[in-house]
């Protein structure tokens, strides 16, 4: 199955779902695409980029919005021991203005975006498959309104090779 | 596969819908629905509920301190508090914040806003229909009665038109002038500056 198909999917229930709250509105929704096959050798780093898609017609805070009130989008994650998340790499946001302040900059994502979380196995980890887990918080906003902050599961897991 | 997304949003819709059965859900056109009452600290402590403004128009406007739409809508409640105060019109803001309240305050003294700022809980947002889309107002007659409701920015003369609907109705058995009743009991209600 290609992943923009599952995107559709995804974003596809996210809606349906959230338009159950209120008929005929359109709500926010980011969807995390497949993670595929994370293989690390022990003592080493892995890039593993996480791939969202926000819908269509929004933006959400990069992570690093200009204004201290903005909520910024931001990623936790836990790696079950032995191997650990040694940082997260963020894209920078695109600054754009919306007909809500038009003569503001704001620094958002829309569209796709990618986080590179690196993972890191220490020498002495024993083979196996570890899970990694945790969540992406956003705030979204269109055109005229805003949404509340919301979080979604990011999950994936990281496989130990070659010792 | 998109045979069984759709039962299962089918199934979603219909709980969603009777789960609630009882309590009023202010969704669809809620216009002529009483205004759901409710009691809510203000930014110095007070403790505000909406029946005490009866016989007052009210615009009940849901914000929020990081939602930009919001922040456009600020400076025309303030005109219009100045503008239609003394005709009985009473702005409320309900920040749906997370924030601490000495910031939404900061916030809301730099927008000069002269209306309460009630701090907004999620039982009243249910209560009005899960309200999450922001800025969301209502705008509520002197009898308590929801005249009409705005979600996302709207323009100003939009605003106005609703708030002067708001105003239109009198209370009845009762003139325009005497359409105070909440301070003809002496019931205390955080002042609004003019």
């Amino acid at each position: 199955m290609s992943r923009n198909l599952v995107y559709l999917l995804l974003a596809f229930v996210v809606t349906g779902v959230a338009s159950s709250q209120e008929p005929g509105r359109k709500v926010p929704s980011v969807t995390l695409a497949p993670v595929g096959r994370v293989a690390i050798k022990a003592g080493s780093t892995a890039n593993v980029e996480l791939d969202f898609r926000i819908g269509s017609e929004f933006h959400i805070n990069s992570n690093k919005p200009h204004s201290e009130l903005l909520i910024p989008t931001a990623m936790k994650l836990n790696a079950a021991e032995p191997v650990n998340v040694a940082s997260l790499k963020y894209p920078a946001g695109q600054d754009m203005s919306f007909p809500f302040a038009p003569d503001e900059k704001l620094s958002v994502y829309s569209g796709d975006f990618t986080i590179t979380a690196v993972i890191k196995a220490p020498p002495k980890a024993a083979n196996g498959t570890y899970p990694v887990t945790g969540e992406l918080r956003f705030q979204a906003c269109d055109r005229s309104a805003c949404y509340p902050p919301r979080l979604i599961p990011v999950k994936f897991e990281v496989t130990v090779v070659g010792r | 596969m998109f045979i069984a997304i759709l039962a299962m949003l089918a199934t979603g819709k219909y709980l969603d819908r009777t789960h609630r059965h009882g309590a009023p859900v202010l969704v669809g056109d809620v216009r002529g629905i009483t205004a759901p009452n409710f009691e809510l600290a203000t930014l110095d402590g007070q403790r505000v509920k909406l029946s005490d403004y009866r016989g007052k128009a009210v615009l009940l406007n849901f914000w929020a301190t990081w939602c930009g739409p919001c922040k456009v809508e600020m400076p025309w409640f303030v005109d219009l508090q100045k503008k239609y105060g003394n005709d009985g019109l009473v702005i409320l803001g309900i920040a749906m914040d997370d924030s601490e309240t000495p910031k939404i305050a900061q916030f809301a003294s730099e927008m000069g806003v002269n209306y309460p700022v009630l701090l907004g809980t999620d039982k009243v947002s249910e209560a009005y229909g899960n309200v999450e889309l922001l800025p969301t107002s209502f705008y509520i007659d002197r009898e308590g009665k929801i005249v009409g409701k705005g979600e996302g920015l709207l323009g100003r003369n939009e605003i106005e038109q609703n708030v002067q609907k708001a105003l239109a109705s009198p209370v009845a058995g009762m003139n325009k002038a005497q359409a105070s009743p909440t301070q003809a009991k002496g019931v205390k209600v955080p002042a609004i500056a003019q």
